[in-house]
């Protein structure tokens, strides 16, 4: 059994490590190149500032808690694709140059880097079992996860929403309303705002036309959609202390979601 | 548009659009792959533990609602942000849509093929993949490239770089909150990767970490 998950691994380690380069590589042509990752990816690899022992720390330091997850119930998190694959990536071609220009910028270079990090770092990753010294764990896991945590909230709503403060009225409005619902509705802030500022600067850029308004729409109808689904329209009816209609209860129930 | 990436010499397949389906699909193979993992071995899943309990829960009887709802309204959001900010979120799109979401919708359908064949399973998620891509390159066609706007990308550029610095002081505090030697390693750390111009961060951690082995963490 060993041996078929490491080959699967190779095999998925590979594929996603060449997506993953490629669309980190790509990020920093972005907006004029569709690029793929993360925001906080990009400032990550920005504050490693194309230093290899750097990247190779910082992707280091979130792998034991990957290990450590990954042995416990088999979910390798998101840094795996998020931090480890594209700074390992980096490491390995910043060793032989250190112009990020030539390398970390490279699409094709950090497609074949990331894919050589994804197949062996997945099938690594995937076979070991308790291989990760116990102390070394639980340092990872109390230090990393709750400075991993802070960063999604509050930091990183924060750091959005301030940025959409300072970039216009419009862009301040639609980032606040739309940051502070989707915090209800979502639990972060961060997609809010990032829809806030889309509508906001849209709009400042080039008026109330037919893409604006679609932008608009679409976001209306995905918080309808999302505060529905999680659920959101029967926590605020009891929070104010008002009966559920049983037509909502009802309309629950059919998409499979039980209220009590 | 069309001149800066002449200028910049963006060109060729690397910096095409159809490179990005390319990239995409891969992409979301592996991630599928990944589900299929965990479906037959129970490892390798790509996703954090609380998004990868949502599928268990399904898995375990008690319903593919959660998974579905809550990957594939990520699945959409981010699709949409995605060519309107240049970036597309892996996390949102593909680890939790491609991964969580669209699994637990067949599986909620009755529908184990894709996962039970690791072959389906790649070809499955390099569909999604083709399909995500594409979806995403038109909306590009639609509206980026129509309009005058990056719609504030360069905020949300800048926004993300900032938040990238905020890790290194916070890795320092959660360490000194855990216990006194691992915060002394993590400051220690942090003061020599800055005196050698480094990036904090990196050396909180490695601090951190080489303190736990001396003094594990209670």
């Amino acid at each position: 059994m060993t041996i078929v998950i490491i080959l699967k691994s190779i095999i998925i380690g590979a594929l996603v490590g060449f997506g993953v380069g490629a669309g980190a590589a790509r990020m920093f042509h972005a907006p004029t190149v569709q690029g793929m990752g993360a925001f906080r990816t990009l400032g990550e690899l920005n504050a490693c500032q194309g230093d290899p022992i750097s990247h190779f720390s910082f992707g280091l330091g979130f792998l034991f808690n990957s290990w450590a997850t990954v042995i416990g119930a088999g979910a390798l998190t998101q840094d795996v694709e998020h931090r480890i694959i594209p700074n390992w990536a980096a490491a390995l071609l910043l060793t032989k140059n250190r112009n990020v220009k030539e390398t970390l910028h490279d699409p094709k270079k950090m497609a074949v880097a990331g894919a050589i990090v994804g197949a062996i770092l997945i099938p690594l990753l995937n076979s070991t079992a308790a291989a990760v010294p116990q102390s070394l764990q639980n340092v990872a896991t109390k230090v990393l996860v709750p400075a991993a945590n802070w960063l999604i909230n509050p930091v990183m709503p924060i750091i959005f929403w301030l940025a959409a403060l300072d970039a216009g009225k419009r862009t301040g409005i639609w980032g606040t309303i739309l940051g502070g619902l989707a915090h209800l509705i979502m639990g972060n802030a961060v997609p809010g705002i990032v829809l806030g500022i889309l509508i906001g600067k849209g709009v400042d850029d080039s008026g109330w036309n037919r893409i604006t308004k679609t932008l608009v729409t679409t976001v209306i109808i995905l918080f309808v959609l999302s505060g529905f689904f999680r659920g959101f329209d029967v926590a605020l009816l009891k929070s104010m202390n008002i009966g559920i209609p049983q037509w909502l209860i009802n309309l629950h129930k059919f998409f499979g979601m039980v209220v009590k | 548009m069309e001149d800066i990436k002449i200028e910049d010499k963006k060109l060729g397949f690397w910096y095409s659009e159809w490179g990005f389906i390319v990239f995409v699909m891969a992409l979301a193979s592996g991630i599928f792959g990944g589900t299929h993992l965990y479906y037959t071995y129970h490892v390798g899943a790509f996703n954090d533990l609380a998004v990868v309990a949502l599928l268990e829960a399904g898995l375990k009887g008690g319903g593919f609602g959660a998974a579905a709802a809550f990957g594939g309204a990520f699945l959409f959001a981010r699709v949409i942000e995605g060519p309107l900010v240049g970036i597309l979120d892996i996390g949102g799109a593909l680890q939790t849509g491609v991964g969580i979401g669209i699994p637990a919708l067949m599986l909620g359908a009755g529908f184990t093929a894709p996962l039970e064949s690791f072959p389906l399973a790649l070809l499955t998620g390099a569909i999604l993949g083709a399909i995500i891509g594409v979806v995403i390159i038109s909306i590009r066609k639609f509206t980026v490239d129509k309009i005058d706007s990056t719609f504030g990308a360069d905020i949300m550029m800048g926004a993300g770089n900032a938040a990238g610095r905020y890790l290194g002081p916070l890795i320092v505090i959660s360490a000194v909150m855990a216990s006194i030697p691992v915060g002394l390693g993590a400051i220690i750390g942090a003061a020599v990767f800055y005196a050698y111009k480094k990036p904090i961060a990196g050396g909180a951690i490695l601090g951190a970490m080489l303190m736990g082995v001396f003094f594990p963490i209670q």
